[in-house]
């Protein structure tokens, strides 16, 4: 049994910002680059084993979050920390070394794969740059690992086949074959089953929660579907804007969500059930643009239950005890609204 | 059961593709004869001195008679202004046109590949200079330039080559850095790098095998330019002059008045000698270009593609008014609804073909469903289940090579699939209209939003004045919640949730009847997926129109329909009301599909997949389309196809096992899942 106390991950404040485009009018006009912060001051740990849900809607950074984990992008400011050492600082050697333990799994399995690759040189590729196994022979027995731990048996069916040959999900196993093949120690899932058929997405949620259980290999899966969450993830950080806003047990979460945003994405997910009693939340317009961040909290202009103090103060992460933290100010016990909120403001919570 | 689902992919090497694009090249004729004036050529260059009758460079006694002579025996071409034989200097003439163009090429495409490979991946200013460069060549005059270097450096064949290859591979570059660009956005790129692979690594493993390939095709055509080039240089006389080239040739020819002579067979044969090489590289080039060029953009829907895309030529949209296939039963037609008015429209089975190269595949095969007046129904199913064929079906909108064979579409009584065409306009859109697919991406980006709107509504009602228009166009807006201010703005400054909007308004341009959102929330973000579908519940009540939601989110047809149809396989396996169908699924695709479906509200119960994937329309199985992956399979399902059974409550279901009278087979909990998880195959 792997230890389960400390982090395999750990991200504190982490920023990202995109310098601005200007255009030739704007150079002329004198104005500043309008820079864009997609990820700002994101903080949150990942212990061995487990499913972290980073959910939220497109442009909220989550994906950008995942892709700074991975050194895809360089970040603004901020820590990584991966089994316990500092990514920032590290030589280009050692950080490679490190990278082995953090392996990616992208959305489209149509077009992560080569289409000139067999399937063995793709599971064997990630071993190739790490130039982790010494013989062609430990090479092989790895990539078969690989292939049967990714569901793909026998792994002899698959080894040299092209990527068209295979269905839909039989590609994403062998993306997640590959990102075994270096047995690491966290996987990151950008959106594993969006592009997939309703009836195949199920199977490989389960083979991802099977690597968690079994095998103590931590998932990050960054994802938009409240419902996969809700049957997958362990934990649950909900971001809106660049910040995470929630965090938390993700049945907790999901149940009792405290932040006002948390609670209207929950209201409207539809659920496959015409009986289930809804009251959706449904908030107006859409998120604001990330190079002009609302003042104070960034969610007040859409917040159905903002008072006065929201357009000002930019509330942190509140502790609710049992990990439970939500950036609300409704939360601070110092902050009051001066009048109660509105019966048709306020959210009603959701009936079980 | 586990053999039905069995892998049947043969495996694959990846020799058995080069051989494949070997083997394609031969087959179109444009390679085939290419590729052998080439090699003829290039025969005819290595085995000179076998098969020339003479040596071009000895140095002969001749007399005044032996220049320019007749073609004879002795001379089949006759000889040139040195009494030489002109065949023997044309066989010898190979050898140095081939040289040049071969070397040439290689040069070009060394400096272009390097260039183009640089310019691509890097990308920023290194790039940008690069193409500047590159720029900077490409509007020089070749011609005058490699003129005034040989007639510096010396007409050497060293220079020669160099000079060519050296001015010869700008285009290869672009073409070169274009590929390059594609392939470097990639996802599979991306993937690598994920990985922790290095540039050099991602460059020899990921890049050049999808950028060499058209480099080969490529440089058969530089080949071809730096023979011309060759040809021309030697031909205004800066040729190597201590070797015999087919310019060389025509240079002595014209300079020492062949034509005065008559001497014909001193110019033909050598003009029509290059011309061979040209046009036989030219050839093989442009076929090897259509060979190799990797369809970069191969799309995520290999699948559907077999059916609408793989089209017969000559194969146009035809009115569907073919007769129906006679030999099928008649479905039962949909089950009559107590109290119910007669259905608003009412599609009867529908049959559905798209042509192939190996035979009709049908598509949708026997659908029927009825839509009543203010109701809102859901066609659910997963890529493949014909259900976004049946709607362009109803509406006569199949892409070429689909058509409708059988079943009728009744709209208020008309069977729309015999209407006149004209009849058949004036029902589409203003009674009976669609919001597409991915529509967002629909609207024109060069005309305003409100244009547009107006434009619709012109096009129905062209009595309507133009004030008149506007103001009704602004109406629309505003009713699906965009201010009649965003009117005036054009489709790019629309947020993805607004262009949806913008399209439903389209659709309501004409107050119809019926309206067709296909897929109408797939890629927007579920908050705004939320507000789409408020809008679109709100405006069937407000304006009573019937709805027909075509999705695969069984989320969404939860929450939004009256009555569901599941459609598989291109048929429907199952309709019911919306809270009967998913409180008491009939069929066991329902079933399985309910399984694999996560529910928010009940968060702990653990989710199946569907082993297998949903049929091909190329590989339909004879039975149940469902019998591969259905885990109570049994061997009727194998040979016969269900037809839909009645069930109370006004459902209906295609499966033997609702068969009245079919006996429950008693141990179904075990044949929970016919195969192993990773084989869906």
């Amino acid at each position: 049994m792997p230890d389960r106390t400390t982090p395999v991950l750990e991200v504190h404040g982490l920023r990202k910002r995109f310098p601005g485009q200007r255009s030739l009018m704007d150079v002329i006009r004198r104005r500043p680059p309008r820079d864009v912060t997609a990820v700002d001051g994101v903080s949150f740990d990942v212990l061995p084993g487990e499913v972290l849900a980073l959910v939220g809607e497109s442009g909220c950074g989550k994906t950008t979050t995942g892709n700074l984990l991975l050194g895809l992008l360089p970040a603004t400011e901020g820590q990584v920390i991966l089994g316990g050492q500092h990514v920032g600082g590290l030589s280009h050697r050692e950080l490679l070394r490190l990278r082995r333990n953090v392996q990616m799994i992208f959305q489209d399995p149509y077009e992560s794969l080569n289409p000139r690759m067999p399937v063995r040189e793709i599971v064997a590729e990630p071993l190739r740059v790490h130039g982790v196994a010494r013989t062609a022979a430990e090479a092989e027995a790895r990539v078969r690992e690989a292939l049967e731990q990714a569901g793909l048996k026998p792994a002899e069916a698959y080894l040299h086949r092209l990527p068209f040959e295979l269905s839909g999900g039989q590609r994403q196993r062998v993306v997640i074959a590959a990102a075994l093949a270096l047995r690491p120690s966290l996987l990151v899932a950008d959106e594993p089953v969006s592009m997939l058929d309703v009836s195949i997405r199920a199977d490989i949620l389960n083979l991802l929660r099977s690597l968690a259980d079994e095998h103590g290999i931590s998932v990050l899966m960054i994802t938009h579907d409240l419902s996969t969450v809700a049957a997958y993830a362990d934990r649950i950080a909900v971001m809106y804007l660049g910040r995470i806003v929630e965090i938390g047990d993700a049945r907790t979460v999901l149940r009792d969500p405290q932040h006002p945003y948390t609670r209207a994405l929950r209201s409207v997910v539809p659920v496959p059930d015409p009986n289930a009693r809804r009251r959706p939340v449904i908030l107006a317009g859409e998120t604001p643009d990330p190079s002009r961040i609302p003042s104070g909290c960034r969610f007040h202009p859409r917040c159905p239950v903002a008072f006065e103090a929201c357009p000002q103060v930019d509330p942190r992460l509140y502790d609710l005890g049992g990990g439970h933290g939500a950036a609300c100010l409704l939360l601070d016990p110092d902050y009051r609204p001066a009048k109660p909120i509105s019966e048709s403001g306020a959210v009603a919570p959701e009936p079980a | 059961m586990t053999a039905l689902v069995e892998i049947q992919a043969p495996a694959t090497t990846p020799t058995y593709v080069a051989r494949g694009a070997l083997h394609s090249l031969i087959r179109r004729p444009m390679g085939a004869i290419g590729l052998t004036m080439l090699l003829v050529a290039v025969a005819v260059a290595i085995l000179a001195p076998v098969i020339a009758p003479y040596d071009p460079y000895k140095n002969i006694q001749v007399t005044v008679f032996d220049l320019y002579a007749a073609p004879s025996p002795a001379h089949l071409l006759g000889t040139d202004h040195r009494g030489h034989d002109v065949l023997s200097s044309l066989i010898y003439g190979t050898r140095v046109s081939l040289i040049v163009g071969f070397s040439a090429a290689s040069i070009a495409l060394l400096i272009g590949g390097v260039v183009g490979i640089v310019a691509g991946y890097r990308g920023g200013w290194i790039g940008a200079s690069l193409m500047r460069f590159t720029d900077f060549f490409l509007v020089i005059p070749d011609l005058a330039l490699q003129i005034v270097i040989i007639a510096i450096a010396g007409p050497s064949l060293l220079n020669i080559i160099l000079v060519i290859g050296a001015l010869g591979w700008t285009t290869t570059a672009r073409l070169v850095r274009s590929q390059t660009l594609s392939v470097r956005e990639r996802k599979f790129v991306m993937r690598a790098r994920a990985i922790g692979a290095g540039d050099l690594h991602i460059l020899r493993r990921h890049v050049l095998p999808q950028v060499l390939p058209l480099m080969l095709a490529n440089m058969v055509l530089v080949i071809s330019l730096a023979i011309l080039e060759e040809s021309t240089l030697a031909f205004i006389g800066l040729g190597d002059p201590t070797l015999i080239s087919w310019g060389q040739m025509l240079n002595f020819a014209f300079g020492r008045s062949a034509m005065s002579a008559g001497a014909w067979w001193a110019l033909i044969p050598p003009g029509l000698a290059i011309v061979w090489v040209v046009l036989g590289t030219t050839l093989l080039g442009t076929a090897l270009e259509e060979v190799l060029n990797p369809r970069l953009k191969r799309h995520h829907l290999e699948r559907e593609r077999v059916g609408p895309r793989r089209l017969l030529p000559g194969a146009r949209l035809r009115d569907a008014t073919a007769p129906p296939a006679g030999t099928r039963d008649p479905l039962p037609v949909s089950i009559p609804r107590e109290g119910s008015s007669v259905p608003l429209l009412s599609v009867r089975d529908l049959v559905v073909e798209f042509d192939s190269p190996t035979g009709p595949l049908r598509a949708v095969d026997g659908v029927s469903f009825d839509l009543r007046r203010g109701e809102t129904i859901g066609l659910v199913g997963e890529s493949g289940s014909g259900k976004t064929t049946t709607v362009l079906a109803m509406l006569r909108l199949l892409p070429p090579g689909g058509r409708v064979v059988g079943g009728q579409v009744l709209f208020d009584g008309e069977d729309l699939l015999a209407l006149p065409p004209a009849e058949l306009r004036a029902v589409r859109w203003s009674r009976l209209s669609i919001v597409f697919q991915g529509a967002m991406n629909a609207l024109n980006p060069v005309r305003t939003v409100g244009d547009q709107v107006a434009e619709a509504i012109r096009t129905h009602q062209p009595g309507m004045g133009r004030r008149a228009t506007a103001a009704r166009a602004a109406e629309l807006l505003e009713r699906v919640g965009i201010s009649g201010r965003r009117a005036r703005d054009y489709p790019h400054t629309y947020s993805g949730g607004m262009r949806q909007r913008a399209m439903i308004a389209l659709a309501l341009a004409c107050d119809p009847d019926v309206i067709i959102a296909d897929e109408p929330t797939t890629a927007l973000d579920v908050m705004i997926q939320a507000q789409i579908l408020e809008l679109l519940a709100r405006l069937s009540n407000e304006l009573g129109m019937a709805t027909i939601m075509v999705t695969h989110d069984l989320g969404v047809v939860g929450q939004r329909c009256d009555r569901v149809v599941v459609m598989y396989g291109g048929i429907v396996a199952e309709e019911a009301e919306a809270y009967r169908l998913y409180a008491h699924p009939q069929h066991p695709y329902t079933q399985a599909l309910l399984a694999s479906f996560p529910d928010l509200s009940h968060p702990d119960r653990k989710l199946v997949g569907i082993a297998g994937v949903p049929p091909r329309l190329d590989n339909m199985p004879p039975g149940c389309p469902f019998a591969p992956r259905c885990p109570h399979v049994f061997d009727r399902c194998l040979a016969e196809r269900p037809p839909a059974f009645p069930l109370s409550h006004e459902r209906r279901a295609s499966c033997f096992l609702v068969e009245p009278g079919h006996e429950r087979p008693t141990a179904t909990p075990d044949v929970a899942r016919p195969v192993a998880e990773g084989a869906d195959a």
